[in-house]
């Protein structure tokens, strides 16, 4: 394959918590990179798996102004991905759950064509469960009914994507951001069914790391650090039940992802930073005994100025399968 | 359960697969720069910048050479920008155009190019450097419909390269934050 013929796009961050919670998909493009779900198992359950496929849309980008401009004409980008993830209870109020996709790059512009593939970044989460029984309840009969569920939980970014610091022939390669994060998480959840309402905020910190290589080429190392990033999500639900006591979840969500300018030896590199505002719709179809959960959501990004900043702006269309053992 | 831990040694599997050559879980600040010789024809630093023509968008020939000391219209520094018009690009493109720039217009004479290496014709170069916002702008924005100076150059999207007005390449390298681009500048222009 000719090196022009490699790939650009990195890849996205679904950080969509399954079941009961709000499934969101932000994304990132050259400027971002590979990460995986974070999984989130039911209470009493003791494991589960989730295997979901993103087709994600690029259509055009915020500026740094927050300008949407479109892509070039005859341009058509595309990354599809298949995320790969488990979650463990590892105690009664402790979980651990690990994710990670595997992303195909399809982008066409006018001048060239290019098709490559690769592993995204990897994430792996621990949550804390600060609570000790389902916080589900049918009737608020007393102020106990209407605490939430909370979980507290933080996640590890691991760089196993191809990122431009890696052995690559040029940007058409990457599938990743290459560098560690850690994320913060805190994630409430309070269904009074049918109803169902999430607020969900991640802080997350890159790891400084040396860089001697860009898009393969080696350079004068320097250091790098991208910016502190944070993400807030609000979702509103509504459960139907069927007569055999299968459930239907349609659910909307709001995401607002922040990324600070990150630093190059030190100095704020004043080209970088981005945000990404995005509506989610979900309908989640759940087995009798919840072990079961058939899942779709599509993430929509407003392809209108204001709306982002510095970033692509994006459709996601989602679909995930999970199973939970008991 | 065993189900279940097949899955999660799988996932593991998947993981260290991942990991497999990856230098990014390691990553290193080792200086592994090839030597290349002064002098020699190529778009290293210290080497002699090959020559090219593209067409530029409005359809006018550009020759690199021409903008060398004692060409047709001498420069005493050629930056030249690779863009696939996404948004790190126009970051990068913006920061030029509202912070180096400026800081250099008292000083010497720059040509300051963007290369398209995407839109795959002149028409087509045209209409995103409009789209964009770059149209009369201070950049020369050429179209590189072939990729023949991204692949001349070893490019990607950012690089950026500076070549002073003897043809000798000063820079080449990633935009990243400008900083060493406006130091590059600073270095050649009087």
């Amino acid at each position: 394959m000719p090196r022009i013929l490699k790939n650009w796009i990195g890849t996205a961050l679904l950080a969509g918590a399954v079941l009961a919670t709000p499934s969101l998909a932000i994304s990132a493009s050259c400027c971002g990179g590979g990460s995986a779900s974070s999984l989130i198992l039911p209470k009493f359950g003791k494991a589960m798996v989730d295997l979901s496929f993103n087709v994600e849309q690029y259509d055009g980008f915020w500026d740094t102004t927050g300008r949407w401009t479109a892509d070039p004409a005859g341009s058509e980008l595309s990354q599809y991905r298949l995320n790969l993830g488990g979650a463990y209870r590892i105690a009664n109020n402790w979980q651990i759950s690990a994710m990670l996709p595997y992303v195909y790059n399809s982008n066409r512009y006018t001048g060239l064509t290019s098709n490559t593939e690769g592993v995204g970044d990897a994430a792996i989460t621990v949550w804390y469960e600060a609570f000790d029984n389902i916080m589900c309840v049918w009737d608020v009969q007393s102020w106990e009914d209407l605490k939430p569920a909370i979980y507290l939980g933080s996640t590890l970014t691991v760089p196993t994507g191809i990122s431009p610091y890696d052995d690559v022939s040029n940007n058409f390669d990457i599938t990743g951001r290459g560098f560690y994060r850690l994320d913060a998480s805190i994630l409430l959840d309070k269904t009074i069914y049918p109803w169902n309402f999430t607020l969900g905020y991640t802080y997350g910190v890159h790891f400084e790391r040396p860089v001697n290589r860009e898009y393969g080429n080696y350079v004068q190392p320097y250091q790098k650090q991208l910016g502190n990033r944070s993400t807030f999500t609000t979702s509103f639900g509504y459960t139907y039940f069927t007569e055999k006591m299968q459930s239907i979840t349609y659910t909307i969500a709001y995401a607002d992802l922040r990324e600070n300018k990150g630093k190059v030896n030190g100095a704020i590199d004043q080209t970088s930073g981005l945000r990404k505002q995005s509506f989610a719709g979900t309908v989640a179809w759940a087995s009798d005994d919840r072990d079961w959960v058939v899942k779709t959501t599509f993430s929509y990004a407003p392809r209108r100025s204001g709306w982002g900043r510095n970033f692509p702006t994006t459709n996601v269309l989602t679909m995930g399968v999970s199973h939970v053992f008991r | 359960m065993s189900s279940v831990k097949s899955m999660i040694f799988a996932t593991a599997t998947l993981l260290l697969l991942g990991a497999c050559g990856n230098g990014d879980l390691s990553p290193s600040n080792t200086d592994l720069r090839p030597q290349v010789t002064p002098g020699t024809a190529g778009y290293q630093p210290s080497q002699l910048a090959i020559d090219f023509t593209l067409s530029d968008s409005l359809g006018n020939p550009f020759t690199l050479s021409d903008h060398f000391t004692g060409g047709a219209q001498p420069a005493n520094a050629i930056v030249l920008y690779f863009t696939m018009w996404c948004p790190i690009c126009t970051s990068h493109m913006d920061h030029m155009l509202f912070n180096v720039v400026p800081s250099f217009a008292t000083r010497g004479n720059t040509a300051y190019i963007i290369v398209d290496y995407v839109s795959g014709s002149v028409a087509g170069t045209r209409a995103s450097e409009l789209a964009n916002g770059y149209g009369g702008s201070a950049f020369t924005v050429l179209s590189d419909s072939n990729q023949t100076l991204f692949n001349l150059v070893n490019a990607s999207m950012g690089t950026t390269v500076v070549i002073d007005g003897t043809g000798t390449v000063l820079m080449n390298e990633d935009y990243r934050g400008g900083a060493n681009l406006t130091q590059t500048l600073n270095g050649v222009l009087p």
